[in-house]
């Protein structure tokens, strides 16, 4: 029996009667699974079972303590929040959760039905449709943004309309100037103003200033790791690369990013040298996707080394000594922010960085900014001398793909990369 | 010629420089050249643009980073270099202080550009004679709202519309006052503050963080009816109509397109059954014909599975219906069901006092005195077969439907699947020949499953392949079959949120005789649904009743 597709179903059917104790059932079993994943990684390197575990507990506090969590999107500097003891969370970081739960299908024919369009990206469908239902309890507030793609600008609203809670919008400029740095740090400004207000406690200066400490360290010790990764390889399945995504982005200056991605530059360090095949992985990785584990999870010829998604975040160095604008450069000079030359940029140095042998673009249904830049990708990156993979499919739902579509695709891109060049 | 796709596009400013401005609505017969440059799942209005621009027909075009497809759009052409002058415009989220400000040096980068590129000197008086005061037309009018419309579109829109019809898309609805006269004389900076400001005031497009400022759309005492376009792969607008259609007072009626015509026979269906709701009265005119058993109407429905005709007398007493195939074409299946209802009744078509064409080749057969949408008809046979009736779900072959009526049986509002098969009679027909079963051995072992299987494809194509990969493991064929009634269910069920169904519900068309999607349905919006004999005749009945004038 396949108890994972058991307990999703008994969730999502519960949830069609009490959200509430359908969320009750939810957070039990990840508490379960949180004992579970300290003994089933016992053999992983270190990182990647305290990747699972920060991550879990994450869910955990979101959903157990709602009046102390904050929804966010992906790219919101999560700094302040953390110096202010508040749970960040992204939207795509519980839609991933609940696809992991195996029950994001029935959130997703709900947000459906509540006039959310079927080519909206299904991290955000599937998080609107749990919002809706109540599976997911309100946040005490939402900080969003238009970097990096149209769907913030569609779920946020809509949920702080459905949540009548209070929300901070940062309107990032497309230009890579220190005029729009200057521009958006007054806006961060705002917004910690914001959070004082709405949670009546202020922030310690010197509270944010450590947690953005922490960001520079955590930026340094990945990028000592992903130097490394040129020549060894960090054991893992595709999903552990997903945490490592999320603990660059909004886990990004809290002690437990800082951990992990120093633990993270120590564990590849121990690892032996891989001669098998490096993949640059660009945007979301749709790590539930049978085809994808099951071809790339415990293979030793090839390897997941870089990724696009998160490189940006540790590629602006940050300063704890001018926190605001350290944070909006972060925002401001983000490859996801204005032309697609900067992923394209960011997709270059990080195969240079790790030495891949080639690059995989998930062209994830839904995603315009990434779906309208696929071929620009291809042709910058197959001009450098990496062989390129546009990859169709969907990170979140599992019906926008086909499963041996995407085998095949994989497997001869993978073929390829294998013949003497 | 400037093109620009926008209304935040400062047309004014090229005024400045004398040049003219046009806006892009052309919709492209094919997408080979954009699909090459990027990928297919964008934007019917994206993929126009670039067919055009990387055609070379877009010398001069001006840009605002609207959504991800323009600024993707952009990278393309910049990258291709196929347009004299390319310019992308960066618009603020918001109309803050800072905002304004930010968007004024954005027109002034602009301004500087576009010298440099043209030589042109910039004329001020030119600049402010551009600016024109809105219309005060207070003469009712049929909004388009949404996403922008194709001027094909817009003239189909118009066509039988009984009120004239105001593009108020995303690009239609420009309006925008001068900038204040204290700005005009000395301070360039303070002039173009003011139009940043201006351009920034305008009812806000569903990009902006705040939309508030679109109530004023739907609360115009002007305004008739709505119909609301969205396109596929541009995910702004389709929340505003569900969240429109549940509170508006007037009609409202949402089309989806790829921003073409290629699906012009459903569309048509569309619009015209939302011309039906604004004139009810001129469809169901005053009956000339006396109630009696010696004057006979028909109706026909020409659908894209079967076709259907029924006469009834002046009392509205069933006296022959026929249901055949439309495999032969929808003219020669229209003749012959009329010819073989008229011999079972026993009638001439002379002794026909009037007969209605309905269905998806009403235009195209030519017996009838007048041809009304299925929308209309299937609510006016669903009113009659259950008085009770107030959410109709009809599953043609080719689509389907949701329609909310009221007390009388005339349309509140309806909604229909959009071009893909997902949902439909069609999707049901591919997958008993993938099992390779008739229809009927699908509907009888439908109701043999034992166990809840999920299909979660919706696309027709990959569910296909599901459906292969589930009997390769062996998975019983009923409870596949279950899987695929309840896909169906979860399709229909969506339409019926949308249209904000209520009970009682009746199911109408051929699917309706499928016991397994009629329970999967009922099991899916926890109720009951009103099952008629008649299910399958209920859009030619409608059209008989309404030929009768009952």
């Amino acid at each position: 029996m396949d108890i994972i597709k058991w307990f999703g179903d008994h969730v999502s059917t519960l949830a069609g009667k009490d959200p509430v104790k359908a969320r009750r059932l939810l957070l039990t079993g990840y508490r379960a699974n949180t004992l579970m994943l300290k003994h089933t990684t016992q053999n992983q390197p270190s990182c990647r079972g305290e990747g699972a575990i920060t991550l879990m507990k994450l869910m955990i506090e979101a959903l157990s303590h709602p009046q102390n969590a904050a929804m966010v999107s992906l790219f919101i500097p999560c700094e302040p929040l953390l110096a202010a003891g508040i749970t960040p969370y992204s939207v795509e970081s519980i839609a991933a959760y609940l696809l992991g739960t195996r029950c994001e299908t029935p959130f997703q024919e709900l947000a459906a039905e509540q006039g959310m369009p079927e080519t909206l990206c299904s991290y955000h469908r599937t998080f609107f449709g749990a919002a809706t239902n109540g599976l997911i309890p309100p946040p005490a507030f939402m900080l969003y943004t238009n970097l990096a793609c149209d769907g913030n600008m569609i779920t946020f609203p809509a949920l702080q309309d459905q949540f009548a809670i209070p929300s901070f919008f940062i309107d990032v400029p497309c230009d890579h100037t220190e005029d729009a740095v200057a521009d958006v740090a007054g806006q961060l400004r705002e917004m910690v103003t914001f959070i004082e207000d709405t949670t009546h406690q202020k922030i310690d200066p010197a509270a944010l200033k450590k947690a953005v400490r922490r960001t520079r360290l955590s930026q340094t010790y990945y990028q000592t790791a992903l130097a490394v990764s040129k020549k060894r390889r960090l054991p893992g399945s595709v999903t552990d690369e997903m945490y490592t995504a999320l603990m660059g982005r909004c886990m990004l200056g809290s002690p437990q990013a800082l951990d992990f991605f120093c633990t993270m530059a120590r564990d590849i360090s121990e690892q032996p040298v891989f001669t098998g095949k490096r993949l640059v992985w660009i945007h979301l990785i749709p790590n539930m996707q049978p085809a994808l584990r099951q071809i790339m999870n415990d293979n030793p010829s090839v390897c997941i080394t870089g990724l696009e998604l998160c490189y940006d975040s540790i590629l602006i160095p940050a300063d704890e000594n001018d926190p605001y604008r350290s944070m909006a450069r972060r925002m401001v000079y983000s490859g996801y922010n204005g032309p697609a030359r900067y992923r394209i940029d960011n997709a270059l140095n990080v195969a240079q960085t790790t030495g891949a042998d080639g690059c995989v673009v998930f062209a994830h249904w839904g995603c315009k900014e990434t779906l309208g830049a696929t071929k620009l990708m291809k042709d910058a990156l197959e001009a450098a001398g990496y062989p390129t993979l546009i990859l169709d499919g969907d990170g979140c739902c599992p019906a926008n793909t086909g499963d041996g579509q995407m085998a095949t695709r994989l497997q001869a891109f993978l073929e390829l990369l294998e013949e003497p060049s | 010629m400037i093109t620009f796709v926008c209304k935040y596009t400062p047309v004014e400013l090229f005024a400045g420089f004398g040049v003219k401005t046009t806006v892009f609505d052309k919709s492209a017969d094919s997408s080979s050249r954009s699909d090459q440059a990027t990928h297919a799942n964008l934007c019917g209005f994206g993929k126009s643009l670039l067919e055009s621009a990387l055609a070379g027909e877009i010398p001069e075009l001006v840009l605002v980073n609207c959504c991800d497809v323009m600024r993707r759009a952009y990278d393309v052409l910049n990258t291709q270099s196929c347009c004299r002058f390319l310019y992308l415009l960066d618009l603020p989220h918001t109309d803050g202080p800072c905002q304004i400000e930010r968007f004024a040096r954005s027109l002034t980068a602009l301004q500087k550009a576009y010298a440099q590129y043209s030589g042109r000197p910039f004329n001020t008086p030119a600049f402010l004679a551009a600016f024109s005061d809105p219309p005060q037309n207070r003469a009712p009018y049929v909004a388009i709202l949404g996403a922008r419309t194709g001027k094909d579109l817009e003239a189909l829109i118009a066509t039988n519309c009984p009120y004239p019809v105001k593009n108020l898309t995303c690009v239609g609805n420009r309006q925008l006052q001068s900038p204040p006269a204290s700005c005009y004389e000395t301070d360039p900076d303070a002039l173009m503050y003011g139009y940043a400001q201006n351009l920034l005031n305008q009812i806000p497009c569903r990009r902006m963080a705040d939309k508030s400022g679109r109530r004023s759309l739907f609360l115009d005492p002007a305004l008739r009816g709505i119909i609301y376009h969205t396109i596929q792969f541009c995910d702004y607008y389709t929340l505003e109509y569900t969240q429109a259609a549940r509170t508006v007072s007037v009609p409202i009626t949402k089309i989806e397109t790829d921003y073409t015509l290629h699906n012009e026979g459903q569309l048509r269906t569309r619009i015209d059954a939302f011309n039906e709701t604004l004139q009810v009265q001129s469809h169901f005119q005053e009956r000339n014909h006396p109630m009696d058993h010696k004057h006979y109407f028909a109706g026909i429905d020409s659908g894209s599975t079967s076709t259907d005709a029924v006469i009834i007398d002046g009392y509205g007493n069933l006296l022959s219906t026929v249901i055949l195939s439309t495999g032969g074409g929808a003219k020669r299946s229209a003749d012959e069901a009329l010819d073989q209802a008229l011999d079972k009744a026993h009638l001439t078509g002379e002794q026909l006092s009037r007969v209605i064409a309905t269905g998806y080749g009403r235009a195209n057969i030519t017996i009838g005195d007048e041809e009304i949408t299925e929308i209309t008809c299937h609510a006016k046979g669903a009113h009659y077969l259950c008085p009770d009736a107030r959410t109709v779900i009809d599953i043609g072959g080719q689509d389907s439907k949701a329609i909310r009526i009221d007390a009388s049986g005339a349309v509140k509002n309806f909604v229909m699947n959009d071009k893909c098969a997902a949902g439909t009679g069609r999707f049901l027909e591919m997958m008993a020949r993938t099992l390779g079963l008739s229809l009927k051995a699908l509907c009888d072992q439908g109701q043999k499953w034992q166990k809840e299987i999920t299909i979660s494809s919706m696309c027709t194509v990959f569910a296909e392949s599901e459906v292969v990969s589930l009997v390769a493991q062996n998975i019983p064929v009923p409870d596949i079959i279950h899987g695929l009634d309840k896909a169906v269910a979860t399709k229909v069920a969506t339409l019926v949120s949308r249209v904000g169904g209520e009970d009682t519900y009746i199911i109408t068309g051929g699917v309706a005789k499928n016991p397994g999607v009629v329970s999967a349905i009922e099991n899916r919006l926890h109720t009951r649904l009103f099952v008629s004999d008649q299910a399958q005749i209920c859009g030619a009945l409608g059209a008989a009743r309404i030929a009768a004038g009952l």
